[in-house]
């Protein structure tokens, strides 16, 4: 069995503040993990410990095998693709260019072609000459998921990719994350959405206050136990 | 080289469209060299002009380039874009470097202007040393956007940025200002170039370049 990611006891402390307090980890390759949890359980740390973007104060992660030093260094943040709460696209650049300053940063082969074959992915080809800033919150979103999968990465990292979008969009962008993980993608999806969890995810952990106080395994998640353990997570103390 | 490539690009082209820090840095350093006019009394000589001139200049593109650096890494806060900075997988000296040289790029537009400026303002002749004056201004810049490229890094993940990054930098830029003041007063009095001064220059500019280069790394940590 080979692991996508792989922690043990996450800790993460802002000062007197514990943002993450002894989290453990282990996802398949391939398999999809929801993280699900109220507002300041810890989970956009989480997210950005995974991603490489923030150090932990304690504990062990390896991802794709690798461990955190190597995160860390320059090669093995390739193997990390991160859809933030922010899209991380230049407003004044167009989708186009975009993302081939994206697929330069990640030394594609071909940034231009890349990027034009992910426009059409996106369903953003007619809006390929169009500055950034004049988007609206989907196509930003789905531009920004084109941007997350230039390189081509292994292990895809959402944080709440619903937020802001309508039902349609977000209905719509909930298909287009099925479509990246039956593709053998491994992902990491932080939401408060437990409809779009239970239709997207393998498997979930519901965080509070930097613990994981509920797990839920299996193919097809029963959203009655995920609500169920959300309630308890949202009624928990520190 | 590529990653360099694509981050002065992206910059340049940024500015371009938007031209949000040349047009603040140019206003600034045009209103400096305006309040330097009125300031001065009335009868003052060309020759005591032309004797704090490089003073004079050196205010106007210390803050003019303050306010540039300022805006680089605030830019890249929009949308969160630094952390796509971070993610990529890259050596992030490199970073460094298209930042800085972007800056360097920018500044040096604004540089240009305000010494034009400057001239018609105090009536001052200095097409004779246009070519000494920008050597000595591209060496001082080079100084200024290397160090302050890096502490604009640092500063930008901070609610103090904009105070921070000149309480950091300033300090630093004694040498750089130094050697600059002292070489452009020469030059622009029609002397010979103090090469001690260039000296200085060019040493503290190696200095700078290859401890940002390396210090960058951890700059783009949270």
């Amino acid at each position: 069995m080979t692991l996508a990611l792989h922690a043990r006891g996450l800790e993460k402390r802002f000062g007197a503040v514990a943002a993450l307090r002894g989290v453990d980890l282990e996802l398949e390759s391939g398999q999809c993990l929801a993280v699900l949890g109220p507002n300041g359980a810890g989970k956009s740390t989480l997210l950005r410990i995974l991603a490489g973007l923030a150090r932990p104060s304690a504990g062990q992660l390896r991802v794709a095998g690798r461990d955190q030093q190597a995160l860390r260094r320059g090669a093995a943040r390739a193997l990390v693709g991160y859809v933030g709460h922010a899209t991380l696209l230049y407003s004044e650049l167009t989708a186009h260019e975009n993302l081939v300053f994206t697929a330069r940063m990640q030394g594609v082969a071909e940034p231009g072609r890349r990027a034009t074959e992910l426009l059409e992915t996106q369903d953003l080809a007619h809006v390929a000459a169009r500055r950034v800033g004049t988007f609206s919150r989907g196509m930003s979103q789905r531009l920004s998921i084109a941007r997350a999968l230039v390189h081509d990465p292994e292990l895809l990292l959402f944080d709440e990719p619903f937020t802001g979008l309508d039902r349609g969009a977000a209905d719509a962008l909930a298909e287009r994350l099925a479509a990246l993980r039956d593709g053998e993608r491994s992902c990491v999806l932080v939401t408060h959405e437990l409809h779009q969890a239970s239709r997207l995810a393998s498997e979930a952990i519901v965080l509070a206050y930097g613990r994981v106080v509920a797990r839920a395994r299996g193919g097809s998640l029963e959203r009655a136990e995920l609500e169920a353990a959300y309630a308890r997570a949202a009624g928990a103390t520190p | 080289m590529r990653v360099i490539l694509a981050i002065l690009w992206k910059d340049l082209v940024s500015e371009w469209r938007a031209r949000e820090r040349l047009m603040a840095m140019l206003v600034f350093s045009l209103l400096v060299v305006v309040t330097f006019h009125f300031a001065l009394p009335a009868g003052t000589g060309r020759e005591q002009i032309q004797a704090n001139a490089g003073g004079l200049l050196w205010v106007a593109y210390v803050f003019a380039a303050l306010l540039g650096l300022n805006r680089s890494f605030a830019q890249e806060l929009e949308n969160d874009a630094l952390s796509g900075l971070a993610l990529a997988p890259v050596d992030r000296g490199a970073v460094f470097v298209g930042k800085a040289v972007a800056s360097f790029v920018l500044t040096s537009v604004v540089q240009a202007i305000v010494a034009f400026a400057f001239a018609i303002a105090f009536d001052l002749d200095w097409i004779g040393q246009a070519p000494r004056l920008a050597g000595i201004v591209a060496l001082g810049t080079l100084g200024i956007c290397s160090v302050g490229t890096l502490f604009a890094a640092m500063a930008v993940r901070t609610r103090f940025r904009e105070v921070l990054l000149p309480i950091l930098l300033l300090p630093a830029l004694f040498p750089v200002l130094a050697g600059c003041v002292r070489a452009t007063s020469e030059v622009l009095a029609g002397r010979a170039i103090p090469y001690d001064a260039v000296q200085l220059l060019i040493v503290v500019d190696g200095i700078y370049w290859v401890v940002s280069y390396l210090v960058f790394e951890y700059a783009l940590d949270e």
